[in-house]
């Protein structure tokens, strides 16, 4: 457990050094939510309904941009080898590293999001669900994709294929997070969606580190 | 039987044995399928609200059923690729992802050439048919996944890592219909209590599944027999060149 926080330390560390690039994924977060109303019209009920959805949307981008590099930069300069090397398991590995990038980009996110459901224009009053979804569904994220960006390492080049392979699995996700928020709206109540949501957590939190380190096994053969 | 197994593992000897068997497995499909046809278009009655339109229905619903039924097997042989590094099992998935893909195709745009004059509308983003649709998506990541790789018995266990985890779309697929309340019907053939459907649409209907069922068969031996063939011949090209 010791190692474990050590390892999220050095991962949270090279982030604040500047190293990796979740801090420029948190700013293409907020550019993408200011992109939605100068796209789309400034019309606020418009907003309203979209709003959600928008917030949801550029939250996955966010992560998937920052999730191509989960493994990579350690991959490539040998210091992941070196780590497997000192006895620690594969599986905690990739859970430290999930959990590095959570603090370093799930969290911005869930914390922005009160704010800049105000500027988007959803209504104050649902700011709860909104943080509630993203707080269940960005860690979701994270361990989703981890599988998808060890296999990028192993196939060397990542890009369009990681997003190609990441997104259908990423779907149910964003279906259920923005749906909680549009069903809130729209009076029905979104608890059943957060239900739902917070069964995907334990789920990849069981089945993603196994998969994960399955691939950047295969990366070394 | 676990003989039979042991015998055709071994890659050069599924090759023979899948080039002996798909004339046969290709002659078995034609008859079940134009049986099927020909009840399906001529001997079966048109539905009393939906009219003639509900002969798309033989093509629609026996196609979703291998849309899942290739994902599955193909799930299944990840697992043996994974657990036992099976070689054959990786050529089995990767030879069954297209065909997979291609039925998913049919179910979704017979789905929606049915949709247009029942529910008036070619698509509506309801459970069952963005799940399906989820599906597709994950059928083309496994073939782009596997084309990415130089290494085609890497390229194999990857594949085999994203099949494993997009498994979970399987029972979300099959049970859309009943835990959402959605525009596409609920099952009327695969129940606990029994179909519902009347016997003169169920003749066709299960002669069509099992003719896909055959053409799935024969399909996957001709892919598995170019497979194995062109990993032969590099094997060849290889030896050759060591020898000048």
């Amino acid at each position: 457990m010791r190692l474990f926080f050590k390892l999220v330390k050095r991962d949270i560390y090279l982030v604040i050094k500047g190293a990796s690039d979740a801090g420029a994924a948190i700013l293409f977060y907020l550019l993408a939510i200011i992109m939605f109303p100068l796209s789309s019209g400034t019309e606020s009920n418009l907003l309203t309904t979209i709003s959600g959805g928008a917030i949801w949307m550029a939250a996955l981008f966010a992560s998937l941009l920052s999730l191509d590099r989960l493994f990579r930069s350690d991959f490539e300069d040998g210091s992941l080898e070196q780590i497997v090397l000192s006895g620690i398991s594969m599986e905690l590995i990739v859970l430290s590293k999930c959990f590095a990038h959570w603090i370093t980009n799930g969290l911005p996110i869930v914390l922005l999001s009160p704010i800049l459901s105000l500027i988007i224009g959803l209504d104050f009053q649902y700011w709860w669900i909104l943080a509630l979804t993203l707080l269940l569904g960005t860690p979701s994220l994270t361990l989703i994709g981890a599988t998808p960006a060890a296999l990028s390492c192993a196939i060397g080049k990542g890009g369009v294929l990681t997003a190609l392979v990441l997104l259908p699995l990423m779907l149910p996700v964003l279906i259920l997070g923005s749906g909680a928020i549009t069903a809130e709206i729209s009076g029905l109540g979104g608890t059943g969606h957060i239900y739902a949501l917070s069964a995907i957590l334990p789920i990849s939190l069981l089945i993603s580190p196994f998969l994960a380190s399955r691939s950047i096994r295969l990366g070394w053969e | 039987m676990s003989n039979t197994f042991n015998f055709l593992a071994n890659p050069s000897r599924f090759r023979i044995f899948a080039k002996n068997v798909y004339p046969y497995l290709l002659v078995i499909m034609s008859i079940f399928i134009i049986i099927g046809l020909w009840f399906g278009l001529f001997n079966s009655p048109p539905d009393y609200q939906q009219g003639e339109t509900v002969r798309i229905m033989y093509v629609h619903v026996p196609a979703a059923w291998m849309a899942l039924m290739v994902y599955l097997s193909m799930t299944i042989m990840s697992l043996f690729s994974l657990v036992w590094r099976h070689p054959l099992a990786d050529i089995l998935s990767k030879s069954s992802a297209p065909i997979g893909a291609a039925f998913t195709l049919i179910a979704l745009v017979t789905g929606s050439v049915w949709g247009k004059p029942t529910w008036g509308t070619w698509w509506v983003w309801d459970a069952r048919l963005t799940s399906v649709f989820i599906l597709f998506l994950i059928y083309m990541g496994h073939i782009a996944l596997v084309k990415a790789f130089e290494d085609e018995f890497k390229g194999a266990r990857a594949a085999a890592i994203l099949t494993l985890f997009g498994a979970f779309n399987l029972p979300i697929i099959k049970f859309s219909v009943d835990w959402w309340n959605t525009l596409h019907q609920p099952a009327s053939v695969i129940k606990l209590d029994g179909p519902s459907i009347h016997v003169d649409m169920m003749i066709p209907l299960i002669l069509m599944a099992v003719g896909f069922l055959f053409f799935y068969f024969s399909f996957l031996l001709i892919n598995v027999q170019t497979e194995l063939n062109q990993r032969k011949l590099k094997k060849l090209f290889i030896k050759k060149l060591n020898l000048n």
